[in-house]
């Protein structure tokens, strides 16, 4: 019944990533006190052994499209790797564990659910679902706090940042009610002056997702979040209607909310006083150290970087999960970090691709808007590493530790190459 | 041994630069050639195909308007459906057209009266030539090579 | 009609790709232009790593002392310094608050990776090997530095002597002090790091060089040199009558004479009496622009070129001077000017070289392990920025200001050796004036050039002249 693909080129590529890691893995071992032991090659070959079984397991299935996405995610992933071994070598062996989740969850979203368009039908519980995970930190018992921040769900040692799973649930609800109503609400035909004003039911949902945002900044204290949520949101909206108008008043009621918030809640000022002045005498040693450090770290990248292990990245705190773009920017240098802002943009430009050809409005948001976050994640971390604006605790996809992360990220190629594959089927190409 | 050791490890760290871009530009090959196969079905998908109204009801459709069919084309009573019928023995969410492999079929969303393809009710998706007449209660619509 | 789906993802991935564009700019500017300020900035861990690992080089003043070195202990090296009164010249080096002074200015050299040696710069970075560390060399004279200590004896203030002929500093005193060690020891650095950063009179900070202050009288010597190249003739007799202004314009606001004067005034009489009112009146015949341009060629306004960073200081709030009392006010040294100790100590030397200021250092020496030279820290001056005719003149006149009849300055008189200064009494908003002193000696061909300043000292510039005295002696070895 299902046919078998081959999958040259990505076969291909999945070579240089396994390349990639084993050399980089090599390196950081060598570089270390203790000197070189054949068995850290562990890691990095078990994680080239899944890589290859996903590819297997994809020409199995038949699964036509795409065959870019699951390199660039496997070398991202193996650089990831490379970066805890380097940082923070301790969680080496939970990262590769989470890798092996992601791998699995990547797999189980290739066949579950059999037909894409089910993920459209319930958009409704998708966004419950969204809201109640949103909101879940909040509660008592199995809410978290960590660093200030309300985004965490725990149950014993194990913690969850249900974040991440919401905002993939928000990209397919936002796809399925947009590519209802988008024609209503970009069609409108009273404009206040320039402004597009939409029938106010339509108007509803659109102010409710502000207004939760906002919920989200005052009671998470966490201003990543509020800042992807908002993106995304913002983004969808654009996708769907083309009004640039919309994605203004978005912008604006923003920046309303952030002079709001800079005035009334510490933690939003003293994060963009830290971006403001990091360097002043109260703040560099005390709330702006990370960054601080974070900047000496890339200075001393050059252009081609300090050689892996050969950094001082270890000074930065939390550097795993919060800078391992500074950290990867000091030992590899200049040409290193456009080589992997590179491998994004290539991961968002395919994924715009992908949702440029697919057959119907649904997947066509869908895919865009997947790809959205990818990018938006990426450019607000590494922005905020390298103080263009202010600091949010946005984990670089991929790359950073954290098993939440990893396993949403996985999930979300794992939806691009299902659209991928549905417009292969509709337009007869391999 | 020492600066042996040393060159080695300076060795290992150029080379997973060097790796690095070379994963860089094997991508930026494998994505141009999709591209270039891509772009190929563009043309292909681009004259997907037309449905012209045969006979109708009333004055929606009229006879002789032209349907242009998207990769996937819902027909139905619904103003919301892709090719609109307003005929009573139609359902809301009738039948849907479908370009599969780049061939047309056609299948039947478990409609009240049925869909009839060249006089014959479709009990499964059935695959659709150019020329041949699709049935929808009084209205009959036939697919045409080419855009609308 | 709407815009296609597709239309807007082309849109939409045009945005993405200008804002990595961007993103790339800003990454490309922290990596590659940053790095050097970046790079040795004191409080970079990258400098300061090694002070656990490896023994730092030595601090030694120009005697041979030492200063600071490393010694070891069970949590591996540790800075010790052995002259408090130097702390600030020094500075620290944490391993948790970076480095300051010479720790911080000759970071590099101290961990065995000296700027004038590209190769150890390269084996540091990319092997990992240093060199052997190398020691700094100071110009302090543990002589005049004593004499400089002695002569504060503890008051708020600062003291700085500097050899006028290559600019190198032979003491420097600020107080009050610090404990370096203190900070540099990883028992102590956090309490003693909150307790130094909670005292109101701010020890940290290096009065010589960061400490600004409005000069009072002693910038009559800019006014005086900027009237005489403006032609201003000094022999004229300009009326001078006690309170002054220029116009009713002024409204309320008159120029005082410290001693009530009424009577004609020679730019000579002038500096021995110190007669605001004279300076006022040249200072408007000359005109801002004029005034601010001698204050600008002095220095004031612009970075100390100094090894250990100066502060700017500033002409006024604006950096021109506009308004015609402003102009009266600056000429004898209070308006909204503001200079640091070390400023006026170059102003003193420039006068005392024939017009020629040198460049200020605290280091004269980086050494090799071995004790051999690597450089010499001999740093060309910074320019002429004063005729040498003028620079005669403003010396007699000085020496005048000292041992002429009735001169304000005369407790910094030494036997045997002619000695030019001006004293100064400069008005501030923190209580009682600050005391100020300059001068050089030799006065015909100066070996030291002093700048003393006593923070609120009851009695102004008489409390500061016979500290510049001693100072001066110590140097001259009398």
């Amino acid at each position: 019944m299902i046919a078998v693909t081959r999958r040259r080129p990505e076969l291909g590529l999945l070579f240089w990533v396994a390349a990639l890691g084993i050399t980089g893995s090599v390196a950081v071992a060598a570089a270390e006190v203790a000197g070189f032991r054949p068995q850290q090659l562990v890691v990095p070959a078990t994680f080239v052994v899944i890589a290859f079984a996903l590819h297997v397991f994809l020409a199995a299935r038949g699964v036509r499209g795409d065959q870019l996405l699951l390199p660039i995610a496997a070398a991202l992933t193996a650089l990831g790797l490379v970066l805890v071994q380097r940082l923070a070598s301790n969680l080496l062996v939970q990262q590769l564990s989470w890798t092996l989740i992601a791998a699995g969850a990547f797999a189980a979203t290739i066949l579950i659910p059999k037909d894409l368009t089910a993920l459209s039908r319930f958009k409704w519980t998708w966004a419950l679902l969204g809201v109640l995970l949103l909101i879940s930190p909040l509660l008592p018992v199995i809410g978290r706090e960590v660093n200030g921040a309300r985004i965490w769900l725990g149950v014993g040692t194990v913690t969850f940042e249900p974040w991440e799973a919401v905002k993939i649930l928000l990209v397919i609800f936002f796809a399925a009610y947009l590519e209802e109503f988008r024609e209503v609400l970009a069609q409108t035909q009273r404009r206040f002056g320039p402004i597009p004003v939409p029938p106010v039911p339509y108007l509803v949902p659109i102010v409710a997702m502000w207004a939760i945002a906002m919920v989200v900044m005052v009671f998470e204290r966490d201003l990543g979040a509020t800042l992807l949520f908002l993106g995304i949101f913002l983004a969808m909206l654009y996708l769907a209607t083309g009004e640039v108008f919309y994605t203004l008043i978005g912008l604006l009621l923003l920046l309303v909310g952030g002079f709001v918030a800079y005035h009334v809640f510490g933690h939003v000022a003293a994060r963009v006083d830290i971006w403001l002045h990091p360097f002043a005498d109260d703040v560099r040693f005390d709330t702006g150290y990370q960054l601080v450090q974070g900047l000496f770290a890339l200075a001393n990248g050059g252009l081609f970087g300090a050689g892996l292990g050969n950094g001082m990245p270890d000074r930065i705190p939390v550097v795993w999960s919060d800078f391992v773009f500074d950290a990867f920017a000091e030992e590899v240098g200049f040409a290193g970090a456009i080589a992997l802002l590179s491998l994004y943009l290539l991961f968002v430009y395919r994924g715009m691709l992908i949702a440029l050809r697919a057959p119907t409005p649904f997947l066509q948001l869908l895919a865009a808007g997947l790809s959205f976050i990818v990018a938006l994640q990426t450019l607000v971390i590494v922005g905020g590493n390298s103080r263009l604006i202010p600091l949010t605790g946005i984990t670089l996809p991929f790359v950073a530790y954290g098993g939440s992360s990893l396993v949403t990220n996985w999930m979300l190629v794992a939806l691009l190459i299902r659209v991928s594959d549905m417009t292969a089927r509709v337009r007869g190409t391999p | 041994m020492e600066i042996t050791f040393a060159v080695l490890l300076w060795a290992v760290r150029i080379g997973f630069l060097v790796l690095l871009y070379l994963f860089l530009l094997r991508a930026f090959g494998v994505l141009h050639r999709a591209l270039a196969a891509e772009r190929v079905s563009d043309n292909a998908v681009r004259a997907l195909g037309t449905l012209i109204v045969e006979r109708s009801a009333g004055h929606s459709p009229r006879v002789g308007e032209r349907f242009s069919l998207r990769a996937s084309t819902s027909i139905g009573r619904d103003a919301g459906n892709d090719v609109p019928l307003t005929d009573e023995a139609a359902s809301a969410r009738h039948a849907v057209l479908e370009l599969r492999d780049g061939e047309w079929w056609i299948e039947d969303l478990g409609s009240t009266n049925g869909t009839l393809v060249n006089g014959t009710r479709i009990e499964h998706a059935e695959r659709l030539r150019f020329g041949d007449e699709l049935a929808i209660g009084r209205i009959a619509l036939r697919l045409e090579k080419g855009a609308g | 009609m709407t815009r296609s789906i597709a239309a807007n993802i082309r849109g939409l991935t045009l945005a993405i790709a200008m804002t990595f564009l961007v993103t790339s700019v800003g990454v490309g500017y922290w990596t590659l232009v940053a790095g050097d300020e970046l790079g040795s900035d004191p409080f970079n861990p990258r400098l300061v790593a090694a002070i656990r690992d490896r023994p730092r080089g030595f601090i030694k003043d120009s005697a041979g002392n030492t200063l600071a070195e490393s010694v070891q202990t069970p949590d591996g090296y540790k800075r010790v310094y052995r002259d408090k009164t130097l702390a600030h010249v020094t500075g620290y080096a944490s391993f948790q608050f970076g480095a300051s002074g010479i720790e911080a200015a000759y970071a590099e050299s101290l961990v065995g990776q000296d700027p004038g040696d590209p190769l150890s710069q390269w084996r540091a970075r990319y092997l990992r090997e240093r060199a052997p560390p190398g020691s700094i060399v100071l110009g302090i004279d543990p002589k005049v530095q004593k004499a400089a200590v002695d002569a504060l004896g503890g008051r708020r203030g600062a003291i700085v002597a500097i050899d006028p002929r290559n600019g190198a500093i032979l003491a420097s005193v600020s107080w009050p002090q610090y404990d370096a060690s203190l900070i540099s020891d990883p028992a102590t650095e956090d309490a003693t790091w909150k307790q130094v950063n909670a005292d109101p009179d701010k020890p940290l900070i290096n009065r010589v060089t960061q400490g600004l202050y409005p000069p009072g009288s002693t910038f009559k010597i800019v006014t005086g040199a900027a009237a005489l190249e403006s032609g201003v003739d000094p022999n004229a007799k300009v009326r001078v009558d006690d309170p002054w202004q220029a116009d009713k314009s002024w409204g309320s606001y008159f120029v005082r004479s410290s001693s009530r004067a009424h009577g004609d005034y020679t730019m000579a009489d002038g500096y021995r009496l110190s007669e605001n009112i004279y300076f006022a009146k040249i200072g408007l015949q000359i005109g801002g622009p004029k005034l601010a341009e001698y204050a600008q060629r002095f220095g004031i306004g612009s970075s100390t070129r100094c090894d250990i960073t100066g502060a700017k200081g500033q002409l006024s709030r604006t950096g021109v001077l506009d308004r015609p009392t402003l102009v009266a006010d600056t000429s004898y040294g209070q308006g909204e000017l503001l200079v640091s100790p070390l400023q006026m100590a170059l102003v003193a030397a420039a006068v005392g070289m024939g017009g020629v200021m040198p460049t200020p250092h605290y280091a004269t020496e980086v050494r090799d392990a071995e004790g051999h030279a690597i450089r010499v820290i001999a740093p060309g001056p910074i320019g002429q920025v004063i005729r040498p005719e003028t620079a005669r003149t403003l010396t007699t006149m000085l020496v005048g200001a000292v041992e002429g009849p009735g001169a304000f300055a005369f407790a910094a008189k030494i036997a045997g050796v002619h000695v030019a200064g001006k004293t100064g009494s400069a008005e501030n908003p923190s209580g009682a004036p600050h005391g100020w002193f300059v001068g050089f000696a030799p006065a015909e061909s100066p070996t030291v050039a002093v700048a003393i300043l006593l923070e609120n000292s009851p009695r102004g510039g008489e409390d500061a002249a016979p500290l510049g005295g001693r100072v001066m002696q110590a140097a001259l070895g009398k």
